[in-house]
Order: structure tokens, then sequence, then C-alpha cells
């Protein structure tokens, strides 16, 4: 379901226009303009779902500030004082509740537009999203005997459960992993299923095991006369396939900035592992967003950005200079607007870094920098008029006498087990370079300054240039027309992937165009693509009537969602042909 | 019907019964005999068994109606299933095992080899209390400690306020199902769904439930919560066997409707005709089985009014009919339930083969009386008589199933339709029809390898949270669709070259076949009887306006 299918283009159109100046967005005023005040409750309600796309019932605060350019891809963000009033005028009942967690629930939506009491008996319904339980990782040869077995635990969240209650879920995903053995020795339990939640195991290194537990999905009920509300758990929404590779990336990221879990307890013992789990992981697990991860996560792939053969040279020759020029550097790694362009690393540890700098290090970054194009004044840009180049990782600002030249070490493959890196990542408008350096040199002040003062004024001149390039590739394709199909693209052979599902991906929250029951939809074709190693296609027709589309050939995979209802199966099958000969070179023969 | 609240034998009922018949046929010093003394025994059963009642293996089986077999259903001494002998040791202890030879080894096997691990599906039924009651594959003994473990797991995650549902590893899928004071576990490397494999769990559930009773089993456990039941199923581990064997090779359960065999419709009139001038006081149902295909069914009007019967009961007493050839030494009279009508009562069937030696045709009467015995067999009698007046065995024996390439499709191999636009659908047993699977699914191998996929479209067209309403699968080796609609549910397979357009057409013929041959592939109007004539069939020109074009094929 779009929003074209329920308010006119024209009447978005105009809304959005509207409110082109910043502070001029008045919610009341978008809202009749666009149309909304005079759709029934479901439609309202549908538009509601459409714009909360985590499914959560409730709009963030930080999402708020997209709430335009969920109309229209192109609009502005709102200013934090819109978005406030917006907010604000969610807490109308007073009970500060809404407001106090910045919240904009459909509730208030409603409310504003009509006071329908069908409405209010549903939007008494409190659904919620799969959260994390618990985590921990174990080790049952660490307290074999009985009495010892809180040995076995190296961590255990949330910390604050009782001694017993640990060792009691500990003990039950070893009798879980042992049971399975029986039947099959060499491959034990990935998941266990229950009513209330799905706990997922992963061996990493031989017998240390970490647990992740997934409360399901679960709708609250209110009772009448004072009875607690019913709970109805929604065992069937949580896919294994994802939440198993996100417990995989757990242990990907920790072990990128750690090592093994062997190479601690070589340094240290056990107990430098728990202190190095505890410090990764009480952090790292509250930047997990289990209720928007989705068929990405299963990929992990890395999105590409695309080029032209002179500027991808261009960048080539600036690597290479700066390779030559600061001999330390082992590997570099390009990318320009969350996008890989070129990477000297070894395909499964780019990966995981990635990951890492697209969903963790970028967002934390990307504010100050919006931020500073918007006003006139750039306070480090009046110190240094020659280039836009800035550390994110190390020092904050070479000029600072008391700046730290400390950066983040990583991990990563070499033929013979792993080095240490330090990883440097500087960047210049969108364009931002990592530099790895074996950690085994210190690095100094002066290193940091040669880098900016050579490094600097390039990238800023080659982020420039592709983003010229970008801008004119973008005007030759033709204005962006409202495609009638979204997809998702993944190889295996090269992890590339692609999707015009996901709008942006941010620490928080991935936002996707569709509704989740068709990226489960999604997931479970990828699923059932595992199954046998052929080349398959699937074509879906979903109850809601959108069509669906797999397609496996070789080690690529497309997934595709199609945006007519009335298509018939041949339409359809035109429809993605066309796509796969504009898209992907007709790589997927398939009929 | 009697009444649930009122059990057809006082005190608790079942457990009596069975107990007493167990000790019937071959008293040799059973100990598990003497033990059952603890669940209240007593010589109950002695109004059902006359006098005359000959041994369990039914010698002169032809037509004497004053000699019969009775049974409980299942009885046979341990000693002898111990020994798997080949012999008819117990009426219903005869192999049914021509699809896996080495069936009757089973119990035997070695539980720590790896043969015993790459079973496609494993099946545990166990007490609450972790007793084993059932394993498809090994023995209840050498497996105890591992049903142990998984009561241990079960009554873990319940002390937690949670149920354990399922788990999964890379080959396996294991799957838990609580009943009343029953755990049943599936280990499972067939790839099937959970939801699936739960439901195959179910059946065999009902299957115990068809034997026992819930009430009785509830009744039991109350009383003794580490009772052996076992001792009350001894013998029927033929009769799980042999389900858990159709449930892997016959679509009826996954689809939960009933496979009927083909008959031109004027033949099937009669033969219902028939079944329903021989009726009798508390004759609830008369159900005409050939080849293991229901022919024809009819029910006592009162009775089917407001409770329809269920494909599910149907593939129960089609199950346990198949699992014994005891049934065709002459006739039978057994108390059975049919779980999904009434699961705490008892009906009395009687079941009788029409064409021995063949034994292919098989007549069923259920009663609620359990005193009926001679009532209903003097309605056997009748039907046998009309039956031989209208040459009608050798009329049910030239039918057979039929071809694909009879309907004319070049590209289609097979398919599955079960229709859901039938005159009266409520009251309606759900049917299905479906050709012989002919090359290249004519390997064993070949056959499961397409009903897993059928399987497999059908969990993800059913699914419980993202049902779909169309699949259309294009693979190397073929390419299926499946389609449900408010009118049917069709799953078909074509040849892998077969395109989409082609396809199509291929399914607007043979939706156009099915419907010209609905009145031979379906029991169209199921006869009922009771003091009122049958409902007149003038709604008949009315509901065949509803022909192929009624707008489905707009969908695709």
């Amino acid at each position: 379901m779009s929003l074209t299918s329920i308010l006119s283009a024209e009447a978005i159109e105009s809304a959005v226009k509207d409110c082109q100046e910043p502070n001029s967005f008045s919610y009341k005023k978008f809202f009749e303009l666009c149309g909304l005040t005079s759709k029934t409750p479901q439609e309202v309600k549908d538009v509601f779902n459409i714009l909360d796309e985590d499914n959560s019932g409730f709009i963030e605060e930080a999402e708020l500030k997209f709430f335009l350019q969920r109309f229209v891809p192109g609009a502005r963000t709102l200013t934090e004082a819109e978005a406030r009033t917006f907010v604000s005028a969610a807490d109308d009942d007073d009970d500060g509740k809404i407001g106090a967690e910045g919240l904009f629930s459909v509730v208030f939506l409603l409310g504003l537009l009509s006071r329908s009491p069908i409405m209010a008996a549903v939007s008494q319904e409190k659904q919620y999203t799969p959260s994390l339980l618990s985590f921990f990782v174990y080790n049952p040869s660490f307290g074999p005997r009985e009495g010892e077995e809180e040995k076995k635990i190296l961590f255990y969240h949330p910390s604050e459960v009782e001694k017993n209650e640990k060792i009691r879920n500990v003990g039950l995903c070893e009798a879980i992993v042992q049971f399975t053995r029986t039947f099959c020795p060499t491959k034990p339990a990935k998941s266990l299923h229950t009513q209330k939640n799905r706990q997922f195991f992963f061996e990493p290194e031989d017998n240390f095991w970490i647990v992740m537990i997934v409360r399901n999905p679960m709708v609250e009920k209110p009772n009448k006369d004072g009875k607690p509300p019913t709970v109805e758990y929604q065992e069937e929404e949580v896919l294994d396939t994802v939440y198993g590779a996100v417990l995989r990336q757990c242990y990907s990221m920790y072990k990128l900035f750690n090592g093994t879990f062997g190479r601690a307890m070589e340094a240290g013992g056990v107990s430098l592992l728990i202190q190095k789990l505890e410090k990764f992981f009480y952090r790292y697990l509250q930047t997990l967003h289990l209720q928007s991860c989705d068929l990405l996560d299963v990929f992990g792939g890395i999105s590409f950005f695309p080029l032209d053969k002179m500027t991808y040279l261009k960048i080539q020759s600036f690597v290479n200079r700066v390779e030559e020029s600061l001999s330390l550097v082992k590997y570099t790694a390009f990318l320009y607007n969350d996008q890989l362009i070129w990477s000297g690393l070894e395909q499964d540890d780019m990966r995981i870094l990635y990951k890492y700098l697209t969903t963790s290090l970028f967002p934390r970054h990307s504010e100050p920098e919006l931020a500073g194009r918007d006003s006139a004044l750039r306070p480090e840009v009046a110190g240094n008029l020659l280039h836009y180049g800035r550390f994110l990782t190390g020092p904050a600002n070479l000029k600072d006498p008391e700046a730290k030249f400390r950066f983040p070490k990583i991990f990563v493959h070499t033929e013979d087990g792993y080095e240490e890196l330090h990883l440097i990542v500087y960047k210049a408008m969108s364009a931002a370079v990592c530099f790895m350096i074996s950690a085994s040199v210190e690095l100094i002040r002066d290193f940091c300054e040669r880098l900016d003062a050579l490094v600097g004024p390039q990238l800023t001149l080659l982020a420039s240039d592709i983003c010229e390039q970008f801008t004119l590739n973008r005007r030759i394709s033709g204005p962006d027309k409202e495609p009638q199909f979204k997809f998702i693209y993944f190889n295996h052979m090269n992890l590339a992937e692609k999707s015009t599902i996901h709008m942006r991906k941010t620490a928080s929250v991935s936002l996707t165009s569709v509704h989740p029951d068709l990226m489960k939809i999604l997931g479970d074709i990828n699923c059932d693509f595992a199954r046998v190693d052929e080349d398959e296609e699937v074509i879906v027709k979903a109850m809601t009537d959108y069509w669906v589309v797999g397609k496996k050939s070789d080690q690529r995979e497309l997934y595709v969602i199609l945006n007519q209802k009335n298509a018939n199966l041949i339409e359809v099958n035109e429809e993605v042909k066309r796509l796969c000969a504009t898209q992907f070179n007709n790589i997927f023969f398939l009929d | 019907m009697e009444d649930p609240a009122e059990p057809p034998l006082p005190g608790p009922t079942a457990v009596e019964q069975s107990a007493t018949l167990e000790a019937e046929p071959n008293q040799n010093a059973d100990p598990e005999t003497e033990e059952s003394e603890d669940v209240d025994v007593s010589a109950q059963s002695a109004d059902i068994v006359p006098d005359e009642a000959n041994g369990n293996n039914g010698n002169n089986g032809t037509d004497c109606s004053g000699e019969f077999v009775v049974t409980m259903l299942a009885r046979s001494n341990l000693e002898e299933q111990a020994v798997g002998t080949e012999g008819t040791s117990s009426p219903l202890s005869e192999d049914i095992a021509e699809e896996a030879p080495p069936l009757q080894s089973h119990r035997d096997e070695d539980v720590m080899a790896e043969s015993w691990r790459q079973h496609r599906k494993h099946v545990f039924v166990l007490s609450e209390a972790g007793k084993p009651i059932y394993s498809r594959y090994g023995s209840e003994e050498a497996l105890s400690s591992t049903m142990g473990v998984m009561m241990a797991l079960v009554s873990f995650v319940q002390s937690g306020d949670n149920m354990i549902r399922s788990v999964y590893s890379e080959e396996h899928t294991v799957v838990f199902l609580q009943k009343g004071p029953l755990v049943l576990v599936c280990v499972s490397n067939s790839r099937q769904s959970e939801q699936q494999l739960r439901a195959e769990l179910l059946y065999v559930y009902y299957q115990i439930i068809s034997m026992l009773t819930q009430a009785s089993i509830a009744r039991i456990f109350e009383h003794k919560k580490n009772y052996d039941l076992r001792r009350l199923l001894a013998g029927s581990e033929k009769i799980l066997d042999g389900l858990l064997n159709l449930v892997d090779w016959d679509p009826s359960f996954l689809l939960a409707a009933v496979h009927c065999l083909p008959l031109p419709s004027s033949l099937r009139d009669s033969l219902s005709q028939t079944l329903q001038k021989a009726i009798t006081p508390n004759l609830v149902f008369s159900i005409l089985i050939a080849k293991n295909q229901l022919v024809t069914i009819v029910q006592e009007k009162t009775v089917i009014e407001d409770a329809r019967l269920e494909p599910a009961d149907v593939h129960l007493l089609l199950n346990l009919i198949g699992a014994s050839s005891a049934f065709q030494a002459g006739e039978i009279w057994t108390p059975i339930c049919l779980p999904l009508f009434n699961p705490d009562c008892y009906f009395y069937a009687y079941i009788s083969y029409l064409d021995p030696p063949e034994c292919t045709v098989c007549l069923l009467l259920l009663s609620t009386d359990k005193e009926a015995f001679y009532a209903v067999a003097e309605c056997k009698r009748r039907i046998e008589e009309a039956m031989v007046a209208q040459n009608s065995l050798s009329l049910i024996a030239k039918a057979q199933s039929y071809s694909v390439s009879q309907v004319g499709v070049s590209d289609l191999r097979h398919f599955m339709y079960k229709p859901f636009d039938v005159p009266d659908n409520h009251h309606q047993l759900t049917q299905f029809t479906s050709p012989e699977m002919e090359a290249p699914y004519s390997s064993d191998e070949e056959k499961m390898r397409l009903l897993d996929l059928y399987r497999y479209m059908h969990s993800r067209i059913h699914s419980s949270s993202r049902p779909l309403k169309l699949i259309y699968h294009v693979a190397e080796r073929e390419t299926l669709l499946a389609w449900v609609t408010s009118k049917f549910e069709l799953y078909t397979c074509f040849s892998p070259l077969v395109t989409k357009a082609c396809a199509i057409t291929a399914i607007t013929k043979l939706l156009r076949w099915i419907k010209k041959e609905e009145d031979r592939l379906f029991i169209r109007y199921p006869p009922k009887y009771s003091t009122t004539p049958n409902p007149s069939k003038s709604s008949r020109k009315s509901e065949q306006q509803d022909s192929t074009d009624n707008g489905f094929m707009s969908l695709l």
C-alpha cells in the first residue's frame, strides 16, 4: 500500500508545497490540504501505518523530522521547533505520557481528525515490537562441576538478573543443545521457539556459546472490569534467518574490535575476556534495534556507489598516491554517501567494517555536518579554508593542543590469523576514507597533520567531482518518476547489495517504504531459496494483493515488490523482465 | 450418539473395557495384565463379548453372523510384539509394510546407530510423568532417557510460565505438542513447516483418542500420574505406525480433505440408496470404502445436523481399517471414538469386507448402541444382498484413479484440487481430487519429492501470519502453482519449461475439466436418512450454473 492509493498525489504535493519554507509547517493545515481530514478512520489508520514504518504504533520524535519526506521524497526536513510543536500537540490528553516519550501516536492523529468510538476501542490495543530480553555468553567447560555453574557465564545482559535465574537460563540452553545432538551430533540447535520468545544459539568458537533471547511481538488488549489486559503473543512474526544473522553479526562486531575470544583468553585469561565482553556488549546491545531488522541483515551486504570509469580511476590513483606517501598505511577503503567505492580489505572484514561505518560511526557524525551546511559560519572552516577534511576517529580538532591521537583498533584476517590495526577514518563532505595502519606503530601528531594536509585538499576536490558526476547522471536518467516496483538485490560473490525499499539506514532505525509484512514475505522467500541449490523463481500474491517476486540465479538474488494491485501474473512477469533488462543486464535467465 | 456426560459404561469405561479385553484373548500370564489391576479392572465387558466369540483369528469369518471377532483395538501380547513375529499374532498387528519393508524391525532398532538418526521423521509420545508411550523407531525402553529429557525440557519451560514450541537445528525441526496429560514430539529432517508437523502430531493424538477416548485418558492419569499407557495401547503401535506412514504419503492429511474413489454418479447414487435403505435404530453412519478410498457415506440426519463429520475422523477410520488385515477376517464389532465429532465417547463400529478374499471393498457401520451388533450385522446382510443383485462389486472393481492425461493438457503433470463451492458446504465432508502420480514421479523418492514441494507450497500459502493468495514457483525440475480462492484450493505441477501464459491456459482448461467431471470425482450430494424424505434435488440445477466462468479467472 502506498500513500497515493489513499491520498491524491496532487493534494500531497500542494500540502508539501504549502510548507516549503522552514518553520511554516502546521500539522492541521497540512492534513487538511493533503485531504486526510476527509478520510475514514480506517484510511487514516492505513496512512499512519505507512508512516509508522517500524510498526511500533508510534512515530518517534526522531522520525518526525523526516515527516514531509515520507510524503514527497525530496521535501525538506522539519525544523526542531516544528517537530517539537507537532509532538507536544500529541500530548493533548494531558497524561504526559506520549509527550514525555517524544512519541506521536495514531491516537493523536485520529483524535485530531475524528472522535469515532470504534477507533477509540482499536487504539486501546497496544502493539509491542520484538525486543531483546537477554543476551549472554557462556562456556560450559568453565564450570563443569555442580555448584560451579556460575563460572560458565562470561557475560549476561541484563546484568541485574538474579544469579540462579542466570544459571537456569544457561542450563536450558545447554540442555537444548545437548538434546539436539542426540539426532545429529555435529549440528546442534540454532534456535528455540517458545510461546513468548525466541532463543538463538551460536557457537562461534569451540565451546563458547552466544545466546540471544528475543521476545515475540505481542498485542495487549485491555479488559473490562479492571482485569489485567490480555496479552497475545504473535509467534510467527520473528524470522529465524534474520535474528540468527543479527546474532552472528554481534560476534563479528566484537571480533572486529577485540579479536577472538581465544585471543583474550591467551592474553589475560577468563578475567580479561569477561572484561572485554562487558565493555563491548554493554554499549553494543544498546544499538541493536531488533524491531527494524530484516532481509538486509541476512545478506549483510555492501552497497556500492555507481561511478563512471574516469572518476573511478581518479579515486584509485588517489588511494595509490596516499598509500605511497604515507607508507605506514596498510589498507585503504573509500566510501561516498555511505556507499563503498574502493577497498583493499578482504571481503568479510570489509563487510563488518562497512556495517560499523554506516550504522554507527557515520550517523554519529552526520548531525554537525548537516547543521554546518545550513549555517553561514563554520568554525572549523574559518581556520582552514583549503579543505573540508576532518577526522571521524582520533583527534576531533588538530589545532587543539590537548588533542589525543588515539584511534580505535580493529582486527582483520591475515593468512595465518589476525592482525591488529589502527582505524583512521577521515571525511571530507560526503567522501570518507579509512586508513588502516599496523597497531604496532604509535601514531603521533606529526603523522596526523601530514595526513590531514595531504588528504584533506585532495579528498575535498574528489568529493565535489563525484558529487558533480552523480548529479549529472541523475539528470540524464531523467526526473524520478515513482517506479511501479521496489527491489532488493544481493550478490553473494561480491556482497553487493542494492535496495530501493530502504529509504535510509541510520543507527537507530532503518526506514523501509513497504509494509513490514511484505518485508517478511521477502524473508520467507529468501529462506525457501536456501532449501535447494538451484536457480529458482517465485512469484506470490499477498493477501493485500501486492505481488512479490523472488529470483535466484547462480549467486544472485533479486526481490521485487510490485505496486500494481490489478496486475495479473503475466503482466507482473513482464514488469520484472523489464526491470531485469534495465537494471541488471538480464543476468536472471528464468522464463 | 451417547451423551458424553453419561459414559456408555459405568465407571472408568475405557480402562475397564480394554483392560479386560486385553486379558481376554491370550491369557499367557502377562505380567502387565496383573499390574493393570491398579486401574480398576473388572470383568465388565462380558456383555459385549458373546460366549461363542472365537479367539482373535477369525478362522471362519465369512458370513456366520453368530460368530464374530470382538476386538478391542490393538490387542496382542507383549512377547509376540517383542519378537516381531510375522504371523497373525493379533488382530490388528498385521503388517502394513509394503512401502517400508523393514517396518517390523523398527522397534528393535539400535537407537545409538547412525541409521536411527537418519530417519526422516521420528515421533514420540510420552506421558507427563515422562513415561514413554510410543516411539516410531526404536523401542520405548531404549529411548526412555531421551524421552525423559524431552519431558524435562517441556516442564522446565513451563515452569517459567511459558510453553516450548520447537527447536531448530540445521538439519532437524523438533516440534512439541502438549495435549492433556500427553506430550507428543516430532523430530523431522523433512523441512516441513512447524505447523504441518504439529498437525501431524495432532493426528497421532487423535488416533490414540480414537482408541481410548479423551475422557478416559484424563481419568487414568488423574488416578495415577505415572501410569504406563502402553498397557492399554499394546499392539496398537501398528496403527500409529500406519498412520504416520499414511501421513507421509497421502496428501489427504495435508489438505484435511477426503479423497474419494471416482465413480459414475449413477453407480454412486445407487450404492448410497442401498446403504440408505439398510438402516436400523441408532445407526449413525454407513460408510463404504473401496481401495482405501471413500465410495459413499450415508448419515443419520439429526445426528449430523449441527456437527459435520470431519475429514480427520474419516482419515483415522481409514487408517484403522488399512493398518490391519485382521479386519479381513469376518466381522468386527469394536468401540471407537471419533475425536473431532466427540472426543469423550464411543461409537460402536461394525467392520466387514464385502469381497473376500480380495478384501478391497469394506463396509463400516457406526452405531451408538453397543448392543446393536446383531441388528447392524443384519443391515450388512441386506446391503450385501442388494449389491450382489446389482452387481455392484464388479462395477466398483472397475473403478480406479484417473490419469492426468485425461485432462488433456500437455504440460500438466499432476494436481490437487479441493473445492469449496459445493452444495450445502457446511455439512459436507471436505473432499479433494487428484490423479495418480505418474512419471517422472514414479519412484518413491520422486513421489516424496513432489509431495514435499506441495507441502512447502501449502505451508506458505496457509501461513498463519502471512497467508498468500497465489504462489508461482519455477525451479529446474518443475514449475508449481498454488492458488487459494474462496471457491477452491488448487496445487498444480507443470513441466519446468511451461511459460506463465501456458500455465494459465492449462489451469483454465483444468478447472473446466473438473467442473465437467465433478459428479464422478466427488460425492456431490451425500445422502442422509431419517423419517422425513431426502432433501429434494431440485436445487441441483441452480447449483450447476455455478460453472467455470464465475469471475475467478480475472484473478490471474
